[in-house]
């Protein structure tokens, strides 16, 4: 089957400073990988790399099969890749509505994308003319995800949405994430620093630091939790 | 004192239609169009042009568009788009560009002065005034203009992708927009809109090589202390073009004629906001 996502050995950063050292990694339809790492590692660098905002030293990446390393992110992002940046990826002064509809790729699949919202997030519809700004740190967090899953998209970037959350907003974030894997083809790669979220809704995890991949494993497998939190207090 | 108001409310409507263009690019690509007064002054020239042809000088208008529109276009690919990522030579380039439109119509039509016929003369008795009947034109004419964009942004597809560059062009890249697209289309209107307020502006003065400096002097300020928002633009050209046509006539129109720039820059040092929200 091809891959949602296959990164072969990819090296980029911010002009003369290289961030990413050879990653690769590979996501397949219907899959949850959790990318876990401290802080300044690399993960956002990671998923801006793959959106097309930096480019890349070296390396290929190929989303549903086709290569895309040297795309820019509007192309990339109709190919069917939503992505959650970690921070302002929202419109603060545009309506709920608004910002749901410019992640579509025209107004006639708006209402297939009601319906999204309905399956996830229905709170969201009573609040479609409210300015996305209004909303509470969790809800505008809700709004990202909804906004992700508008588009039905084949491949999904989330970079820690579960930041700074309370704990039943993160349980709710989690549980829609694991319907839309059981729901669609998606690919889904997930930044945290949460563990528990992360090896709770994705199948498989690797470790990033210093800009490598440094160790990777099944969620599921015993003794995960432990293996990633000595990573991440070293 | 009816003649003073009437002043006001027609020298803000002009000041709206000059700075709606600069307003709009300013917005959308972060950077001041220089190039905004040469095209003010392409759109005079249009103007001209349709005298010169004989035609209903209302045709000036849509000629104007046209000319700047396509000028815009050109501009915007060979110059702006591939200084994208060093917006402080984009605007030296844009300032290039307006020296050289100016040169370019000294060269086809020479340096004298000349005259358009006005689309609509004579005038009309308004709150007990005689008032000149093509001023008076002018403020429905720039609420529409103001109307038609405001439509353009809010009510179409186009105009959400538009809002959502100016606000945060990263993230809307991210979502599927072409901002390149959205900055090509936003500059050539806003050339468009420089052009037909240079036919607009040509009844009222002359028609001269370098007509557009001024009104483009004034447009920069009033963009710099509205920001991005359409109202205050609406709101700066009352009160600073107010302030411009009282000083004129009651103090002297040299003062005057940099009243504007002067509040301008007061309003900044105290408020850097200007008479945008927040
Ligand atoms: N715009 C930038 N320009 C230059 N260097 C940057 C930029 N953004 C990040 N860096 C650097 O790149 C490295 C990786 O940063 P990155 O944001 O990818 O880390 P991260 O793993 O996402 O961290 P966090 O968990 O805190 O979000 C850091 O050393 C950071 O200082
Ligand atoms: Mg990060």
């Amino acid at each position: 089957m091809t891959p949602a996502l296959h990164i072969d050995a990819i090296s980029a950063g911010y002009g003369e400073a290289v961030v990413l050292r050879e990653i690769a990694l590979t996501v397949a339809p219907g899959e949850i990988l959790a990318v876990l790492g401290k802080n300044g590692t690399g993960k956002s660098t990671l998923l801006k790399s793959i959106m097309g905002y930096l480019p890349k030293l070296a390396g290929r990446i190929a989303i549903g099969g086709a290569d895309v390393t040297r795309e820019a992110p509007h192309r990339i992002a109709r190919r069917g890749v939503a992505y959650v940046a970690q921070e302002k990826s929202l419109f603060q002064d545009l309506s709920v509505e608004e910002n749901i509809r410019l992640a579509l790729a025209s107004d006639r699949d708006w209402p297939k994308a009601r319906a999204a919202v309905e399956r996830s997030f229905p709170f969201l519809l009573e609040r479609i003319r409210q300015r996305a700004g209004t909303l509470s740190g969790g809800e505008q967090k809700m709004l990202l995800m909804a906004r992700s899953l508008a588009a039905d998209p084949k491949l999904l970037l989330v970079d820690e949405i579960t930041e700074g959350l309370q704990p039943s907003v993160i349980e709710r974030l989690g549980g829609v994430l694991r319907a839309e894997r059981g729901r669609s083809a998606a690919g889904i790669l997930l930044v945290e620093q949460h563990i528990p979220f992360a090896l709770a809704v994705a199948d498989r995890f690797v470790v990033m630091d210093r800009g490598e991949i440094v160790d990777a494993g099944a969620a599921g497998a015993p003794g995960a939790a432990a293996e990633i939190a000595r990573h991440l207090s070293l | 004192m009816t003649a003073l108001l009437l002043d006001v409310v027609t020298t803000a409507a002009i000041l709206f239609a000059v700075a709606s263009g600069l307003l709009l690019v300013f917005g959308v690509m972060k950077i001041i169009n220089f190039a905004h007064g040469g095209l003010i002054t392409l759109g005079g020239y249009a103007a001209l042009i349709t005298t010169q042809l004989g035609l209903n000088p209302w045709f000036g208008i849509p000629m104007a568009a046209l000319f700047g529109a396509v000028a815009g276009t050109l501009i915007e690919r060979v110059v702006v788009r591939p200084l994208y990522a060093r917006p402080l030579d984009a605007i030296l380039a844009t300032w290039g560009l307006g020296i050289i439109i100016g040169q370019t119509i000294v060269l086809v039509f020479g340096r004298e002065v000349q005259f358009a016929a006005a689309p609509l003369g004579g005038t009309i008795d308004l709150l007990g005034e005689s008032y000149s009947l093509y001023r008076i034109v002018m403020v429905p004419i720039a609420i529409l203009l103001g109307l038609g964009i405001a439509l353009l942004l809010n009510g179409t597809r186009l105009g959400l992708a538009t809002r959502a560059v100016i606000m945060n062009e990263d993230l809307a890249r991210g979502l599927g927009i072409d901002s390149t697209w959205v900055r090509f289309v936003t500059f050539a209107l806003g050339s468009a809109l420089a052009a037909v307020a240079g036919a607009l502006i040509t009844p009222l003065s002359s028609v001269d090589p370098n007509m557009g400096v001024p009104w483009l002097v004034n447009a920069f300020m009033l963009v710099l202390v509205s920001g991005t928002s359409l109202a205050s633009l609406a709101a700066a050209c009352l009160v600073l073009g107010g302030a411009q046509v009282i000083v004129s006539s009651l103090y002297s129109p040299v003062l005057g004629g940099i009243t504007i720039a002067l509040l301008a820059a007061i309003i900044l040092r105290t408020r850097p906001q200007g008479f945008a929200r927040g």
